[in-house]
């Protein structure tokens, strides 16, 4: 479906994005994960055909973006990291102007464009303009814009991004949707986020791509290293004794106080060994009890160290 | 095309753009229209037309500056050129769409010779023709306008270096008389647009190469006119620059002459303009 064949784009002496090559088929959801500045937004510009690459190229279902660039946009809707939105439009209005640049059917565009309101939940705002809109709703109109036309792959751009927790829940769960028709590329800077979505993921950093793998393999890959935030009613120093005492633990390190009389403390235990357990009756054995203990989700910037190591160590 | 024009024209009456605009517009031709014709009781309203070119120094800024650089500060370029649409159908969309409004206000101005025309008799197809010429003029300064508007995202500066630019060809006709027609600054002129050329080719796209080998293909083609026909470059200067007195033909338009040439020439000028934006646009992409 598509195809990223070789891409580099380079600004100046900077590479932005290093030779990159993957493959996305019919249907899948595909997570593009990466830091600030990996080259997410720059290689999504490629593909839609915003920028040119400096090597490479790109196809969809065939067509070369550098030599049928018009078959290729046909077939994409994309949201970009700030949704391009007419600020003196009204959301119909917009919406309208969208299907006639996309050259749609005007028989067929009223009853789409009333489908895809519907679908990203902003009738209720179609006579508004889109100026004095919400960051949200912004959001959803940007999303809408992708849809018309009804397009067979759908580029996003980290698209929850400034929404709020239960606005992020709705949209998450409209890309699944999206994702029985569509063939998604996804961008974002939040695992958990990909992992809720994706059925593969790229990861990808300084330009190239670090690993490629399903969410539950990589997530398996990435929690071996079982990291532990627990908070415990008990002196500090006892504690924290009793902690690194304990077999299999490879270190603990005080967080902090917030309640009076516990402790807040961050353990790390050794590869692939579950220390939950033993924690839990050394700790009640001294009469030092748990109040919670929770494993700590490896930040972004942990994942990025550890694949890139662990790639390092295998080659 | 038809779809970005539309809402370009919507977008100028959306805001008080358009509005500036024309109301400028119908006020200083007004103005001259009551000087120089109600107040005198003359007949001759053909040379309101040809005194108040100097409006389109201020108003054709207002029109073009945010055509493209609003475009790419919105990031709403993304949309359009992430769409089907090509990119010479997006510059023709707006183009023509500030073209439009152009002409709907001197369609307006229309009413003042036919005002006249219940008082007295005037020259009919003198008028047509001054509209004609009028019209190409303004159309061609806003593709100069339109072009500058690609190369930046501010819409001020796009709005100061049109007027400047508009302003050096309003006074090109002065400056022109006082420059050298002799063959040595002939050839001088020639060397410098060539090394002009190579440092800009050289700036834009970073690659010495190619701009060595614009400056030594430019040239060997200076030196090549020169040895053919060593009389080519007698008043190459003034002959250069002229290209760009779009207001020596309007002149032709004001004495009642309607030909050809000064037609095909504000067209292929507009054309110019344009295509260079297309270009400055589809650079970008690739830089
Ligand atoms: N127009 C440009 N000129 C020069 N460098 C650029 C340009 N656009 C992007 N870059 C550089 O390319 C690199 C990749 O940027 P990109 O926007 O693709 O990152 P990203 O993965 O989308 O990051 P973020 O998560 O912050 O959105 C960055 O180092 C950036 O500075
Ligand atoms: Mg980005």
């Amino acid at each position: 479906m598509i195809q990223v064949i070789d891409v580099t784009k380079r600004y100046g002496q900077h590479v932005a994005v290093d030779h990159v090559n993957f493959t996305v088929e019919k249907g899948e959801i595909l997570g593009f994960l990466g830091p600030n500045g990996a080259g997410k937004t720059t290689t999504m510009n490629i593909i839609t055909g915003y920028i040119s690459a400096t090597e490479g190229t790109v196809k969809v279902e065939g067509f070369d973006i550098l030599e049928e660039p018009e078959e290729v946009k046909k077939r994409i809707g994309y949201m970009p990291e700030f949704p391009p939105l007419y600020m003196d439009m009204t959301v119909q209005e917009y919406l309208d102007f969208v299907s006639d640049i996309k050259k749609i059917d005007r028989a067929t565009k009223k009853r789409s464009m009333e489908k895809i309101m519907d679908l990203v939940k902003i009738g209720d705002v179609r006579k508004r303009l889109i100026k004095n809109l919400s960051k949200g709703y912004k959001q959803r109109v940007g999303l809408a814009q992708a849809l018309i036309g009804t397009p067979p792959v759908l580029i996003l751009d980290e698209p929850t991004v400034g929404l709020d927790p239960k606005q992020i829940i709705e949209i998450r769960s409209l890309i699944k949707e999206l994702g029985k028709e569509h063939t998604i590329i996804l961008s974002s800077h939040i695992l958990p986020e990909v992992s809720a979505v994706c059925g593969r993921v790229i990861i990808i950093n300084k330009g190239k791509i670090v690993a490629s793998d399903t969410p539950e393999n990589l997530s398996k890959r990435l929690s071996s290293a079982g990291r532990l935030s627990l908070r415990v009613a008990g002196p500090e120093k006892q504690v924290l004794k009793l902690v690194r005492e304990l077999e299999g633990v490879k270190n603990a390190e005080v967080q902090g106080v917030k309640e009076p009389g516990t402790v807040d403390i961050l353990v790390e235990a050794e590869m692939d060994i579950d220390i939950r357990r033993p924690l839990f009756y050394a700790l009640s054995r001294a009469e030092y009890p748990i109040l919670y203990m929770k494993s700590v989700d490896l930040t972004l910037e942990e994942i990025f160290l550890q694949v890139t190591t662990e790639e390092r160590e295998v080659s | 095309m038809l779809a970005v024009f539309k809402r370009e024209l919507k977008a100028y009456f959306a805001s008080p753009t358009g509005y500036i605009f024309m109301g400028f517009f119908l006020l200083i031709c007004g103005i001259f229209f009551a000087f120089s014709n109600l107040l005198t009781a003359s007949p001759d309203y053909i040379s309101v037309l040809s005194s108040i070119t100097f409006v389109f120094l201020i108003v054709v800024p207002v029109l073009t500056m945010r055509l493209m650089s609003e475009e790419s500060r919105q990031k709403t370029d993304q949309l359009l050129l992430t769409s089907p649409l090509s990119v010479t159908g997006i510059v023709l969309g707006k183009y023509f769409a500030a073209v439009a409004v152009f002409l709907l206000t001197l369609l307006i101005t229309c009413l003042y010779p036919i005002i006249l025309s219940f008082f007295g008799t005037i020259a009919v197809w003198e008028i047509v023709g001054g509209y004609i010429g009028f019209f190409l003029l303004g159309a061609a300064f806003i593709s100069i306008g339109l072009f500058i508007s690609s190369l930046t995202d501010n819409q001020v500066i796009a709005a100061v270096v049109t007027f400047s630019a508009l302003l050096f060809i309003w006074i090109l006709d002065w400056v022109i008389q006082g420059l050298p027609t002799d063959r040595i600054s002939g050839i001088v002129f020639a060397c410098a647009l060539v090394v002009g050329v190579a440092a800009l080719v050289y700036f834009t796209t970073r690659n010495i190469f190619v701009s060595v080998a614009i400056a030594v293909v430019g040239f060997g083609i200076i030196a090549g006119v020169y040895f053919a026909n060593e009389y080519f470059f007698d008043g190459f200067i003034v002959r250069t620059l002229e290209w760009f007195s779009l207001l020596k033909r309007y002149e032709n338009f004001m004495m009642g002459i309607l030909s050809l040439s000064p037609i095909v020439y504000y067209i292929t000028f507009s054309a110019v303009f344009l295509f260079l934006t297309v270009r400055v646009i589809e650079k970008r992409r690739w830089s």
